[in-house]
């Protein structure tokens, strides 16, 4: 029991991180990120590479992980700057699939389709008990309090306002002579970076990576988690991560009342909570449980 | 490896006929971001519901296409229309990110839904063996040529129902201008239900020629998304011929590039060539320039 409550709770910060990256991409400067799960992604496998294929030290993993996304959102913010809300959604989806395609063709540093096993654990002792990953918790919750606080200053700062001035009236920004598309790509690549550090501390916690891990479904999971908590509130993320895990988790309960349900009737069963809950928040709670009404 | 003339043309042959499938998924978007302002993400999953609507009559009629193409349209509108009533119509008036994320969601449902009561298991139509069409070096699926001209039937009947026809013709003017077609009288709301149901009609065909062509699952749809995305960017969002175009050029861009981009990656292509279309027109190739918000 304490194994599996700490799962969740370590899969929970991940997506705390995840959340708090999202949030301050969209949720203070308005950008529709729909390939948040591309720069996860990124984050994963720089850390498997270097410490699985290539026996590097885990820290070097953790700098990559941050570093690759951040500057591969350099381009997108690039071409996405200049296009419609509508566009930049579709741009950036785009981005995470062919980040996958990229996984899964370069078999030489990837391993393909298989994925890349043995990452190991961040901290190992006392044998197969519960201490490094109890560890690895507090660190990640360490790491979670240090992004949320590093955002909460930004967002508290004149450049926090500016950016938030770019999610509520872009065109009053471009006439007092600021430069949003500048203000934005710095954005898409502080949030992409924080999105690689959670992929780095997935990769050791799972201990494998494979391109499944990283569906487009898991972007709809964390802005699942940002609509639940709240859009632009930084505790919202993490209620908001906490409340999804608590509905993915709960709709595996559905198995102890239905003993025998196969595995892929369970994932549908998992879509189709997710599913609902995404419609009947947008319509019914479009600021989220604890957010400022604004729609 | 030397390719000669003949093989480009084979492979322009097939990214044609992809082309032209991917044109029907990529038309039901962009008439949806018509009247609607948001690309539908559940595009793909009305698409896997046409197949299965298609399947059912197949087999249930014994084996006619005409059937089976009834079949999807009957389920794609089915399931558009209720998608509308149920999900989009109360959304109405609010931001196009919340009809964006709803339409993923009701994407979700439905194929969790289709899992749950279709079972997982890939089926296929039962189709008679057929040979392969030959001119000299040109060779040709005859399967390829029905999905095509499906296809092409298909937006030849919505582009004369958008031109010629009084409903068509409410329906453009609510793409146009939402607030001048209310001034003079077009009940908006019977308009957008109506494109609404086109959609799911175009789905419905594009569930048929899928499930031809390849398969038919719950998951099979999805996969069409993204392409269809990506045709009805390069042709401009809300543009119907701009997606048939966008769609027809990326095929057969796909389908050139394979020799010498390998198999996979010419997925990630279309993409490629919407960001350079996009760096180049922002709105697409035949979009309109949209007023500063």
């Amino acid at each position: 029991m304490e194994a599996y409550l700490l799962a969740i709770f370590i899969t929970a910060l991940v997506y705390v991180l995840l959340t708090l990256g999202l949030n301050f991409q969209y949720g203070f400067t308005g950008l529709i990120n729909f390939g948040y799960v591309g720069f996860f992604a990124l984050g994963a496998y720089a850390s498997a590479i270097c410490t699985a294929r290539l026996g590097w030290p885990a820290w070097s993993g953790f700098l990559l992980g941050m570093v690759v996304p951040f500057f591969l959102a350099w381009p997108l913010g690039r071409i996405a700057l200049r296009l419609r809300d509508d566009y930049l959604a579709i741009v950036t989806l785009g981005f995470s699939e062919v980040v996958r395609l990229v996984i899964i063709n370069e078999k030489q540093l990837t391993n393909g389709g298989q994925g890349i096993a043995g990452v190991p654990k961040l901290f190992e002792f006392g044998g197969a008990g519960l201490g490094g990953d109890a560890l690895l918790a507090a660190v990640l919750l360490l790491a979670c309090t240090a992004v949320a606080w590093l955002v909460r200053c930004v967002v508290k700062s004149p450049y926090g306002r500016l950016i938030q001035a770019i999610r509520d009236d872009e065109t009053a920004l471009l006439a007092l002579g600021k430069n949003p598309a500048r203000f934005k790509t710095q954005v898409l690549m502080l949030g992409g970076a924080i999105a690689g550090l959670a992929g780095s501390f997935y990769a050791h916690y799972i201990g494998y990576v494979t391109p499944d891990q990283f569906l487009p479904i898991v972007t709809f999971q964390v802005w699942m988690a940002m609509i639940m908590g709240g859009v632009g509130r930084l505790r919202g993320a993490v209620a908001g991560a906490f409340l999804l895990l608590l509905v993915l988790e709960g709709s595996r309960a559905v198995r102890d009342l239905l003993p025998g349900l196969p595995e892929v009737a369970m994932s549908s069963i998992r879509l189709a909570v997710i599913g609902v809950a995404l419609i009947l928040f947008i319509r019914f709670r479009p600021q989220g449980l604890w957010g400022a009404p604004r729609d | 490896m030397d390719l000669i003339w003949s093989d480009y043309a084979n492979l322009a042959l097939n990214g044609l006929a992809e082309g032209l499938l991917m044109a029907l998924p990529a038309l039901a978007v962009t008439l949806v971001f018509g009247v609607a302002r948001f690309p539908n993400a559940a595009v793909g999953d009305f698409v896997s519901l046409g197949s299965f609507g298609a399947l059912a009559a197949h087999r249930a009629s014994g084996g006619s296409t005409l059937a089976a193409a009834l079949g999807g349209i009957g389920a794609g509108a089915a399931g558009t229309w209720l998608g509308w009533r149920l999900a989009f119509r109360p959304l109405l008036g609010r931001k196009g990110l919340a009809m964006l994320l709803t339409s993923i969601g009701v994407g979700f449902v439905l194929r969790a839904a289709m899992g749950l009561g279709l079972g997982h298991e890939i089926q296929l139509f039962d189709l008679p063996l057929l040979k392969a069409w030959r001119w000299g070096p040109l060779i040709m699926n005859p399967l390829d040529v029905l999905v095509g001209a499906m296809a092409l039937v298909c937006v030849a009947l919505v582009f004369a129902l958008l031109r010629f026809t009084s409903v068509g013709r409410t329906m453009r003017a609510i793409a146009d201008d939402m607030d001048l077609a209310r001034v003079v009288g077009i009940d908006s709301r019977a308009a957008m239900a109506r494109m609404w149901v086109l959609s799911g009609v175009v789905c419905g065909v594009a569930g048929l020629a899928l499930g031809l062509k390849t398969q038919v699952s719950p998951e099979a749809g999805a996969d069409v998304l993204l392409p269809a995305f990506a045709a009805a960017v390069v042709g401009g969002l809300g543009n119907p011929l701009g997606a048939v175009l966008g769609a027809v050029c990326l095929g057969i861009l796909q389908e050139l590039s394979t020799p010498f981009v390998g198999f996979t990656y010419k997925i990630a292509l279309s993409y490629v060539a919407m960001l350079l279309v996009l760096l180049w027109r922002p709105q697409g190739l035949f979009g309109r320039v949209q007023g500063v918000r």
